[in-house]
């Protein structure tokens, strides 16, 4: 019975080739978005779930409550041996640093090779608690050792090709020798490891004086710690143990620390402690089901639309002995053979987009990863679901045709039904479009007003370039004099971090005036020379820049920092006494800045001091003239070398760095823009299925009316009215729900840019306008022909 | 006793007044008869036919098949019953477009879900019969008028019912097929199946044994 179903089925197909492509094509679409998506999601979904405890494993991490609480994915460097020592809850404890872009050297066949690398120091329980397997390695020798390394086999390939990696040794930094001891299979694609290589803790010490020692008045997000907890440990009861802690060690500061136990599962999807944003899973999810459902409703309005023409056949099957489950049964399994169709076509899509998809949200996905068990779980679910989503409904409705009047042709478009059906369907499909554009218009306007507002700091032609050995402060000073005389550049000015840059939080210890207590906030400081406020062309609202000084006298404050201390005049800051840093700083305030937005526009402007400290400056920003900018980034570079003989010399715009603030907005853009894309063509699609039915159905009403003087204006308006209709119904839907599902996104900025209505007008009339060009071929077509022809064959 | 109608009744409502499509019906059919039904357009014939096939429902009236009351039968009983005692033949000849010759006579008893080599031979036994084996790849549209006629009857014979209802079987052939289609109807009847048959043609309704005359619904 089956096989007869397929043939028929078949055959049915071939015959309308327009309709069968365009069902085809659409589910084709969903299919392969889902495919695409349900690897992105499985990705994500399998991230570190091969270590063999997994379920014991936990990452400490901080809350600090201040006047706010911030989370950070770390603790204090002297946190691990203590929990190490004096309790008792883990088999394993073990803290790892992460060295981002560090240089480099050591020699292979004779030849000086200089390489930057991502890096981790780890202490040698990492790979107790962890299942990253040891492929070879130098017996004698362990991790625990300093000036010892561990490199992946891709990573030992990639730094040292076909030679032998293990007792390879290289300069780290110019600082410090390493010799690789080890080589570590390749780790999971899902994995929180993406260095692949990885230096002894111990080596960390010699290089680090904060993330190396052993210190509880800091942290940095750099150092990360890790336990395999005894079996059937009670987590609340260790996180109550460890409330002690910051009584013990930092009894004084006004940064209250609680230390808890994050679990490896938790690690990748909590976005407080840096892991991936669930709504952005849920968010593909939800699109991927869109796409689905806009398929369907295809399929659906142009199966409910043939109906009619398969009347006959239907009233036949049911006079020779067929029962209403059979047609029923028959009907899905054309959708099925349809579905298996798309779902080849799908597969192909997919595999052709992934390279993009892979660049737009740097992944390494791989669709080989697709040959498993779930895979085809899924697709099997997705192939069942898909062909009942879209075969019940119109598989029902043609089961209930009355056979006599069909045979007899007595049946009319509307009594093989769905018309009504065919009406909410479109509305929803025109619905989904437009909530899609109207949040590519949002999201696009927001990144628009990110970075094209104002931000209170010059940011364009501004280049920016690291500084990567501590120099002395007379030499640095000789440095950017030389850079300064570059014909091209402008302004110089050493730095710590540009405005937009790095975050320095010195937590706690600011005490303002002759308060007796600490304030409660955090700083953002930024250490640089006198010309900071040149160069990027910060104002400065009241007193004066600092003077030229060996150490720290003189500060300036931004106007939130007056602010938050219940000072709203700035002259009435100058003058006062400030103090940081636990003392560290000790100066007085003359002059404040006018504020800036240091970070993106999802935080707060932060209260932010400036001193001078050559002993901290990272990079140095160049204000350069936009003439001739090879040849002054060619000086820039020559004049850097003589000074950093042995480093590699990297430089960035400022103007891209504040816009990789916004990598994952463009991200969001990019997502929404290709899917609002796909959305409209498969919704577009399924119309010009639907105008094809309706001219055909009408096509005698189109003769009357051209013999009775109608023109093909009044023809086309006649069609392109109903759509409309639809269209403004799906916006009366759609607009509220958009503007809420945006509203929302928004709330997470705390600058942010206003929802306009004609935001969702654009999102209607540009619909109104794809659908008008969509209809206009087919209907236009009708209306020129000859009526003679169209009423004789009535 | 094939069939019994008593009383039958049927109406549709238009316009606040009740239009009788069929009124007051009285038929027995035994075994074996061939009936002829006769009229002029829009006398009943075929909506009468269609009731007797169970295709349609009436408003009024009793009516007995095999001893089973077809008034009293849910929906579903009833198809179930005229799809195993009764076989249909159309003036359209109504086979499907999409399947050939040979797949058009299979049809009926794929869903009787017979095993497929019992359904083989069933099928080459009709093709012998009426003598279209060449033609069992064909499709319909490859066929003239009085051979997708044959298929026709041939399709209604195959899961040999013991009622075969003809509506117009002639009417869109010219003469010569439509006689051999009659006489082919009447050797059927001599082999034991009862036919009801609704025709336009005095010639044609001589065939049958007994002639009924309707005239606004109304038996004369």
């Amino acid at each position: 019975m089956f096989k007869n179903y397929l043939k028929i089925a078949w055959r049915n197909l071939m015959k309308r080739k327009i309709f069968t492509a365009i069902n085809i094509l659409g589910l084709a679409i969903g299919f392969g978005s889902s495919i695409l998506i349900y690897l992105f999601l499985s990705h994500h979904l399998s991230y570190d779930n091969f270590h063999e405890n997994s379920d014991r494993i936990y990452r400490f991490v901080t809350e600090e409550h201040r006047d706010n609480i911030d989370y950070e994915a770390t603790v204090p460097p002297a946190f691990a041996n203590e929990f190490r020592q004096n309790y008792n809850y883990a088999e394993k404890v073990a803290k790892l640093a992460i060295w981002e872009n560090t240089q480099l050297d050591f020699e292979l066949n004779q030849q000086k090779i200089q390489v930057k690398e991502d890096m981790l120091f780890a202490e040698a329980d990492f790979f107790e608690i962890f299942n990253y397997p040891l492929k070879e390695h130098i017996s004698t020798r362990s991790l625990e050792e300093p000036n010892t390394a561990y490199v992946t086999v891709d990573m030992a390939q990639k730094l040292f090709g076909n030679s032998n990696p293990l007792g390879q040794t290289m300069r780290l930094d110019n600082m410090e020798t390493i010799e690789v001891i080890g080589v570590l299979e390749n780790f999971p694609r899902a994995t929180m490891l993406e260095e692949g290589l990885i230096i002894s803790f111990e080596t960390l010490k010699k290089l680090d004086d904060f993330a190396g020692t052993e210190v509880w008045t800091g942290m940095t997000t750099s150092l990360e710690c890790f336990a395999l907890l005894k079996p059937n440990q009670d987590v609340d009861a260790i996180e109550t143990a460890l409330l002690e802690l910051p009584k013990k060690h930092r009894s004084t500061s006004k940064n209250r620390h609680e230390y808890q136990l994050q679990p490896l599962a938790d690690v990748h999807f909590n976005p407080l402690y840096g892991g991936v944003d669930p709504t952005l899973l849920w968010a593909f999810g939800i699109i991927g089901l869109f796409l689905i459902s806009i398929g369907c409703i295809n399929f659906i309005n142009i199966s409910t639309a043939q109906a009619f023409y398969r009347s006959k056949e239907i009233g036949i099957r049911k006079v020779l002995g067929s029962f209403k489950n059979h047609l029923f049964w028959q009907f899905l399994s054309e959708t099925f053979v349809i579905s298996v169709f798309a779902l080849g076509i799908g597969v192909i899509f997919a595999s052709l987009m992934l390279p993009s998809f892979n660049s737009l949200f740097q992944t390494e996905l791989y669709m080989e990863s697709l040959l498993s068990v779930q895979f085809f779980g899924f697709v099997a679910l997705l192939l069942i679901l898909i062909s009942f989503l879209s075969g019940s409904y119109p598989g029902i409705l043609m089961s209930r045709i009355v056979p006599v009047l069909a045979l007899k042709g007595k049946l009319n478009h509307n009594d093989t039904g769905g018309s009504s059906t065919r009406k909410v369907l479109v509305v929803a499909q025109f619905a989904i479009s437009i909530i899609l554009i109207a949040a590519t218009l949002v999201i696009s306007r927001q990144i628009d007003y990110a970075i094209n507002t104002d931000l209170g700091f010059d940011k364009e032609s501004i280049v920016m370039v690291k500084i990567p050995k501590e120099l002395e402060a007379v030499q640095l000073e000789s440095l950017t004099n030389r850079l300064d005389y570059i014909s091209g550049v402008e302004d110089v000015t050493a730095c710590l971090s540009s405005p937009g840059g790095s975050e320095n939080r010195w937590g706690t210890g600011v005490k303002y005036h002759n308060r007796p207590e600490y304030e409660e906030f955090s700083m953002q400081v930024k250490l640089a020379d006198l010309n900071y406020l040149n160069t990027f062309d910060l104002e400065l609202v009241a007193g004066r820049n600092y003077f030229k000084a060996d150490s720290i006298t003189e500060v300036l404050v931004n106007e939130k920092f007056g602010k938050k201390i219940g000072v709203n005049n700035p002259e009435e800051l100058l003058g006062k006494k400030f103090e940081a840093n636990g003392g560290y700083v000790k100066a007085s305030i003359v002059g404040v800045v006018k504020d800036f937005h240091d970070g993106d526009f999802t935080q707060e402007i932060s209260p932010i001091f400036m001193a001078q400290n050559p002993q901290w400056y990272d990079e140095i920003a160049l204000k350069i003239n936009t003439q001739n900018i090879s040849t002054t980034l060619t000086q820039i570079k020559g004049t850097w070398k003589d000074t950093f003989k042995d480093y590699i010399y990297e430089y960035n715009f400022l103007d891209d760095r504040v816009e990789e603030q916004y990598e994952e907005e463009q991200r969001y853009l990019s997502l929404s823009k290709i899917f609002s894309a796909l959305a409209i063509l498969i919704g577009c699609l399924g119309i010009y299925g639907l105008i094809l039915f309706y001219v055909g159905q009408r096509t005698k009403e189109i003769g009357i009316r051209k013999v009775l003087g109608s023109g093909v204006a009044n023809i086309l308006a006649l069609f392109t009215a109903d759509f409309f209709k639809l269209i403004l119904i799906a916006g009366v839907f759609a607009t509220p729900i958009s503007w809420y599902l945006m509203e929302q996104w928004l709330q997470g900025y705390t600058y942010r840019t206003e929802i306009h209505w004609w935001i969702f007008a654009v999102a209607i009339l540009s619909i109104m306008t794809i659908t008008l060009i969509t209809i206009s071929y087919q209907t236009i077509k009708a209306a020129i022909t000859n009526p003679i022809k169209s009423l004789r064959t009535e | 006793m094939l069939l019994q109608l008593q009383n039958i009744f049927k109406w549709v409502n238009s316009g606040g007044q009740r239009i009788f499509l069929l009124k007051d019906i009285n038929l027995k059919v035994k075994e074996g008869e061939f009936i002829s039904i006769m009229g002029p357009s829009g006398s009943g014939k075929s909506t009468f036919l269609n009731v007797i096939g169970m295709l349609d429902g009436f408003d009024e009236g009793s009516y007995d098949f095999l001893d089973e009351s077809v008034h009293q039968l849910k929906e579903k009983h009833r198809a179930k019953l005229y799809k195993e005692y009764i076989g249909f033949v159309f003036q359209q000849y109504h086979l499907l477009d999409d399947l050939t010759v040979q797949e058009n006579l299979e049809m009926p008893l794929l869903y009787k879900k017979l095993k497929g080599a019992e359904r083989k031979a069933m099928v080459a036994d009709m093709l012998d019969r009426f003598n279209i084996v060449g033609k069992k790849d064909l499709f319909p549209a490859q066929l003239s008028g009085g051979q997708q006629q044959l298929v026709g009857i041939a399709r209604a014979l195959i899961s040999s019912p013991k009622l075969l209802l003809a509506d117009e079987p002639t009417g869109n052939l010219n003469s010569k097929q439509g006689e051999e289609i009659m006489e082919l109807f009447k050797q059927l009847n001599e082999e034991g199946v009862t036919i009801i048959q609704v025709t336009h043609s005095e010639k044609n309704a001589a065939y049958g044994k007994r002639i009924i005359n309707l005239l606004d619904g109304r038996m004369i």
